[in-house]
């Protein structure tokens, strides 16, 4: 039997349909558990939080969900080696327990993404993502290429990495810096970040390599219909673009 | 009968109206009544003043799935699978409590619109925002606070906004306007009806959402009065509260419901609570079915204690809607909501409650406290009133036409370009989230219509675009209308796809005033015109009226015009921008040098008439695109608009530039500003195209170059002009 991935939903998450939708066509075998039965996801062997404004942002975008029941159960498996990936509000939820980069106790975050600079505003926004690890180094990025650049669209008001200068010196010298902010043909400047982001980060993974978060959204560059420029009748429902990063987690599974 | 009295305060009903419900009811309204009568009666619910002329649109043809009188209007999309899809499409407006409180009132706009597409049995996929915006300092307040409004609920109940526009004009200085579109999918076969079915007597009135509270009390009447600059802050109260955290859970939950009655095979009713509130929505759900109800408003969860029954009545809390439903069903849709979504959590006291029942005696109901607080005939609460009021017939502004053979392309192509009315729009729309579902196949911003993929696994498309030039409507609202259409349509062409139909909003002025009302029943009359030519329904709409400045001016007339249209492949879609050199440019459609209610008009300081639209020539026009495009020599188009031909072109070229791609164009065009009409379209192969109806303006050329009647302009520098004016306002 494949492993079964659980993509949890809180109140106030929006984009459960599209992330079940392409872990699917990645071959993956998802299915949505809400928050009122969080105790059917310790049936499950991965986990994915998507995005939506869990528990409307409250205090800050995760913190209060960090705190939901469906937390406790992602937190155990994790512990358990299990894969945990979150995309932008799932990503924020991650910080806020205390998950990635996972450098202090549960639920004590050591970083947070909070909301933009210099504009505070939400930002709707094509970006690439630009892996910035050894694929090795995280479990859900093992199949993608050194380098790889993953289209993707920010869109979020708290997508800017802070923390203290100490613990921005633990993520990159504990190799957590998992994705960075990039052009299209690969350079990354400051140009390239919508959000006024620390290190220029877009993705974290923790020590053990088995929690990703990011916060711009691939699944909403995952078909080739997403794209702009390429398309045609036969092919348009083939996943593509966004979905690398998908298909490599479905296959870290198998 | 409890409370019984005359002269309420805050009831907008003439005296001949309240007359005529004492005469009925053979005695004296109870207050609950009088707010009920005043709700129902008000022109935001009833229409008395322009449904009479809204029956010279044509609403029926072969892709009408429902027309116009339920929440929603609906559209067949096309098959999948083996199921026929519809579109559901609703418009409303929410100008004045978006210029009273800009955040809150335009929020609640695109709440109320969302749940009007829901109540269809819909799943929402996507909403547009045509807004008209004043220039006083009070009126870019106004424009900041009302799309941070749109942004922050569509954004929270991931809906993405796919389509809009904006104009800048000081007729809108002391009443802006916010409209607002939605889009939903649903099966034909699963529509949900906004009126009880056959047999329905005594199955539950469910109420779902937010606890009643006394935000919106009053706000249909509010919506049909003018907005007087003393009065605005005590109006405040009857603007509602978005709750969209709520809405989203709803959205999800009701979603659930849906599913419930596929599995029960079960024809039940559902309706937003808008107008009118628990009263209004409850009255007109069982009345269009023949029935009668029978309400508790003790039943109704409040949010706080002691509130008035009128006020439980027809207060207009945001966030609620109501299910009809056999007993059986409605326990399990109830258990759905409150334990499956817990709503009670997700909102201090929201939940779904049983408040009634539907009854087969024909009247209407409400007990508060063990009395009977209000009981009359559901069809005469309901029924249609007419008011025949007196027009002035607007006479077609008759300035001479003014040709403009040639201009100074030079000085005025920047001038253009930073026009507030063509400037670029990303400062604001980059706010929204276009994307969220996944399924977005052109974003907003990206080309003239906003193209999704709604039904997951399907390669069917949906394309969404609006129009409405306040220029226009000031010289001639009645031809305005006319073009909006026009202008919607090309839009939705421009893309790749094909119109199926149409919804509109008549944003007007005092219909107690002739000359104002005859601005509405001229544009009426050319929408009318314009969709019997071009052979398009209207199967949703929505009418604004008393939109006037404090000293009685009107708004600029304002016929928005949203168009929908279907394509078979996404994949078919056109894409952004000019593609590559060497192809052919083509002005597709109408050419004439007319410069009436054009951008370079207003920068020149010129008066005129508009331009004239020619049907045959725009039928042939839009056969001349979708050839094109069947026979894959078309690389790009754009429909021409607000700073005419040569914006339309510059558009391709910034598409273009954006994507990396160095191509620009070369062009010779005595007058390229003129906003006549048609489309600029890059092909690769003209030889096969009708050039009866189309002229060759130039070619495209390597480089990030455009060469404009000898006049040579650096694609980079025109974008950093065209980028910059909105990052004041929107930073």
């Amino acid at each position: 039997m494949s492993a079964r991935i659980g993509v949890a939903v809180f109140p106030g998450t929006n984009s459960e349909d599209e992330t079940v939708q392409l872990l699917r066509d990645c071959g993956g075998d998802a299915d949505l558990v809400h928050w009122s039965q969080p105790e059917q996801l310790a049936d499950y062997d991965a986990y994915v939080l998507s995005g939506g404004f869990a528990y409307e942002d409250r205090i800050r975008a995760g913190a209060v969900a960090a705190h939901d029941r469906i937390m406790d159960y992602v937190m155990e498996g994790a512990a358990l080696g299990k894969l945990v990936f979150g995309v932008c509000n799932g990503a924020q939820i991650l910080l806020e327990a205390g998950l990635v980069p996972g450098t202090g106790p549960p639920r004590k975050p050591t970083a947070a993404f909070t909301k933009n600079a210099p504009v505070p505003h939400f930002i709707c926004r094509h970006v690439y993502l630009k892996l910035a690890i050894d694929p090795q180094r995280c479990a859900i990025t093992a199949s993608l290429p050194e380098g790889a650049l993953i289209p993707a669209w920010a869109a979020h008001a708290e997508g800017r990495l802070a923390a203290s200068p100490e613990h921005l010196n633990e993520i990159v010298t504990g190799n957590h810096l998992a994705f960075v902010y990039a052009h299209a043909d690969g350079r990354v400047d400051d140009a390239a970040v919508p959000n006024g982001s620390a290190l220029r980060c877009a993705g974290l993974v923790n020590r053990g390599g088995n929690v990703l978060a990011i916060m711009p959204h691939p699944e909403r560059d995952g078909w080739n219909f997403n794209h702009l420029d390429r398309r045609d009748e036969e092919s348009v429902l083939a996943p593509s673009g966004g979905a690398m990063l998908f298909r490599s987690f479905v296959k870290a599974l198998a | 009968m409890a409370n019984g009295l005359q002269g309420a305060p805050n009831v907008a009903l003439r005296d001949d109206e309240v007359r005529r419900i004492k005469q009925r009811l053979g005695r004296e309204p109870s207050l609950v009544e009088l707010h009920a009568f005043d709700a129902q009666w008000s022109e935001h619910c009833s229409y008395k003043s322009s449904r009479h002329h809204l029956a010279q649109l044509p609403t029926s043809g072969p892709a009408v799935v429902l027309g116009p009188g339920e929440d929603a209007g609906a559209l067949h999309l096309g098959v999948h699978d083996g199921d026929r899809y519809a579109l559901v499409v609703a418009h409303e407006s929410h100008n004045h409590p978006s210029q009273v409180v800009p955040f809150e009132g335009a929020a609640t706009g695109v709440g109320g619109i969302v749940r009007d597409v829901l109540c269809m049995g819909a799943e929402v996929i996507g909403v547009a925002d045509p807004l008209r915006f004043g220039r006083s300092s009070h009126a870019r307040y106004v424009a900041a606070g009302a799309v941070d409004g749109i942004g922050s609920y569509g954004n929270a109940i991931g809906v993405p906004n796919l389509a809009g526009d904006v104009y800048f004009d000081d007729g809108f200085d002391e009443n802006c306007l916010v409209n607002v579109v939605a889009l939903g999918v649903v099966k034909e076969s699963e529509l949900i009806h906004s009126y009880v079915p056959k047999g329905a007597e005594g199955w539950d009135v469910v109420l779902v959402g937010k606890a009643t509270d006394p935000s919106g009390f009053g706000g249909a009447a509010f919506s049909s009065l003018t907005l007087d600059a003393q009065e605005i802050e005590a109006n405040k109260g009857a603007v509602q509260v978005p709750d969209p955290f709520l809405k989203s859970v709803l959205m999800r939950a009701s979603y659930r419901v849906f599913k419930l009655l596929r599995e029960r095979k079960v024809i039940a009713a559902c309706k937003d609570l808008g107008a009118g509130g628990i009263m209004g929505c409850s009255a007109e759900i069982t009345a269009q079915g023949g029935y009668g109800a029978e309400i508790d408003l003790d039943r109704v969860n409040v949010a706080v204690e002691g509130m008035a029954p009128e006020v439980i009545a027809v207060g207009e809390t945001q966030e609620r809607l109501i299910w009809v439903l056999p007993p059986d069903v409605a326990a399990e849709a109830v258990r759905i909501y409150n334990d499956d979504f817990t709503l009670p959590e997700v909102a201090c006291n929201a939940r779904a409650t049983i408040i009634g029942r539907v009854t087969a005696d024909g009247r209407y109901v409400l007990r508060h406290r063990g009395t009977v607080v209000m009981d009359v005939e559901n069809e005469f609460l309901t029924g249609s009133i007419r008011d025949d009021l007196p027009y002035t017939e607007v006479i077609r502004h008759d300035a001479a036409v003014q040709e403009l053979p040639a201009v100074d392309v030079e000085a005025l192509l920047p001038l253009v370009l930073a026009h507030r009315d063509v400037a670029s729009r990303e400062p604001l729309y980059r706010r929204y989230d276009s994307v969220v579902r996944g399924c977005t196949v052109l974003p907003r911003g990206a080309a003239d219509a906003g193209v999704l993929a709604p039904i997951r696994g399907s390669a069917l498309g949906v394309a969404l675009a609006v129009a409405g030039n306040p220029r226009y409507g000031r010289i001639d609202p009645g031809y305005a209308a006319e073009h909006a259409v026009v202008e919607a349509l090309r839009r939705v062409v421009a893309v790749g796809a094909r119109p199926i139909g149409l919804t509109d909003c008549l944003n007007f002025g005092n219909p107690g005033k002739s000359d104002q009302y005859g601005e509405f029943v001229a544009a009426v009359a050319g929408l009318a015109r314009a969709a019997t030519e071009l052979d398009l329904p209207f199967v949703s709409g929505n009418v604004s009226l008393y939109n006037e400045s404090v000293d009685g001016r009107a708004v600029p007339g304002s016929a928005i015009v949203a168009c929908v249209g279907a394509l078979e492949n996404v994949g078919r879609a056109v894409t952004p921008g000019l593609k590559q050199p060497g192809s052919a440019l083509l002005w597709i459609g109408s050419r004439e040098m007319v410069v009436g209610g054009s951008v370079v008009a207003e920068l020149l300081g010129i008066e005129g008439a508009l331009p004239a639209i020619s049907y045959p020539g725009e039928r042939a026009a839009v056969g001349i695109v979708h050839d094109a495009i069947v026979r894959g020599v078309l690389r790009s188009c754009r429909a021409v608009s607000d700073g005419g031909m040569l914006t339309a072109l510059t558009r391709l070229a910034f598409d273009a530039f954006v994507a990396g791609r160095a191509v620009g164009a070369e062009i010779d065009f005595g007058n390229p500003f003129c906003e006549t009409g048609g489309f600029i379209c890059e092909v690769s192969d003209d030889a096969e195209i009708d050039l009866t109806g189309a002229m060759r303006i130039g070619k495209t050329t390597a480089g990030s170059e455009l060469v404009v009647n000898g006049v040579r302009f650096d694609v980079a520098t025109l974008h950093a002009v065209w980028s910059q004016p909105l990052e004041d306002l929107y930073p």
